[in-house]
């Protein structure tokens, strides 16, 4: 993995980035504006699973009215994703915390697949109320949300994993 | 007391000195930091992009506020207080932070934008509630706020870049290669 990290930093797409010092800081800004979105979307979706907000309308409204930001966003996370993986490859590749984010990403969007196609099966169960399944699905997609982002975050402070962290000693 | 002595006071406080010297303190608070924003924004770009008639536009504007305003409010307090943990840690610096004062200054405007909305078009809200087209003035708040938070987000991030962390220097110049 440090080779191929080695390889892409020198590749020209990763070197434009590095030799453009705006991309960085305005691409995380850029991601953080779209985790704001999923955040968002997710949330509101939980809350009508807990009858906590939007009681008025039904759930599978409430989906339809957020899955398209969700997936919208998702798509934008991913382009800004690979745009800050290239132009900092190393940084990126070779921390625990960007693993660990990767792995959680993809629990988060089995997670996000299954209570669709579950809601889809079972639309009325659903609907008249959320079982103990459902409520524990939503709890668990909300905290694999924010594990998504503090590990996000931790990228930059991959030394809090001790000798666990895989950053190449410098 | 004047702004230097508090600064100063607020950074050698023990709360400052202990979040400086735990090697997990500041990285934790800036998670929850950027959880807390998370749903500051998320919640407001729902209520925003209602206004201009891009989302949600068959949910009243109303029910719309009404779903997210709780939690807003209490995300902004998370961000706020986690805001401040931080800034106790290097006060000076952040004070004195183009970055961080730009992002004060649009949090102060967008609170402004917000309270202009609600002394206009959010008082004859009941009139175009149902409408997926609010007049022009709502319809300018919602997109006035949107840009604000985005530059609230934008300028936050530059303060990374500019106040705790060094700015990896540019791939060294070949002098050589100058003189062919």
């Amino acid at each position: 993995m440090n080779n191929f990290a080695e390889w892409l930093a020198q590749t020209q797409a990763s070197l434009a980035i590095q030799t453009h010092l705006w991309v960085i800081p305005a691409v995380q800004s850029v991601h953080i504006v779209a985790i704001g979105i999923v955040v968002g979307s997710v949330l509101m979706i939980d809350l009508r699973i807990f009858g906590l907000s939007g009681r008025d309308q039904s759930l599978e409204q409430t989906v339809q009215r957020f899955s398209p930001w969700l997936w919208g966003a998702l798509g934008v996370l991913l382009i800004t994703g690979v745009v800050m993986v290239t132009g900092e490859p190393v940084r990126e590749l070779m921390s625990l915390s960007f693993w660990l984010k990767m792995s959680m990403l993809a629990v988060g969007i089995i997670l996000a697949v299954t209570f669709q196609s579950s809601l889809k099966r079972n639309a009325i169960r659903w609907e008249n109320s959320a079982g103990f399944g459902g409520k524990l699905l939503a709890i668990m997609t909300l905290f694999v949300w924010f594990s998504i982002i503090v590990l996000g975050r931790l990228i930059a402070y991959d030394h809090v994993w001790g000798t666990w962290s895989l950053r190449p000693i410098t | 007391m004047d702004v230097t002595a508090v600064l100063q006071k607020l950074e050698a406080s023990s709360l400052a000195a202990g979040i400086r010297d735990s090697l997990y303190a500041f990285p934790l608070i800036e998670s929850v930091h950027v959880i807390g924003l998370t749903i500051v924004f998320g919640t407001i770009a729902i209520m925003d992009l209602r206004l201009l008639g891009l989302a949600s536009a068959r949910r009243p504007f109303t029910s719309v506020k009404r779903d997210i305003m709780p939690w807003t409010w209490m995300a902004f307090l998370l961000t706020l207080t986690t805001g401040f943990l931080m800034f106790i840690t290097n006060a000076p610096v952040y004070y004195s932070n183009f970055q961080f004062r730009a992002k004060m200054g649009l949090i102060l405007l967008s609170g402004i934008n917000m309270l202009v909305f609600e002394l206009g078009a959010g008082r004859t809200a009941h009139r175009w509630d149902d409408s997926s087209s609010p007049p022009g003035s709502a319809k300018l708040a919602g997109a006035l706020s949107l840009l604000l938070w985005i530059g609230v987000i934008f300028m936050g991030r530059w303060v990374g870049f500019t106040s705790t962390r060094n700015v990896e220097p540019a791939p060294d110049v070949n002098l050589e290669d100058l003189f062919k």
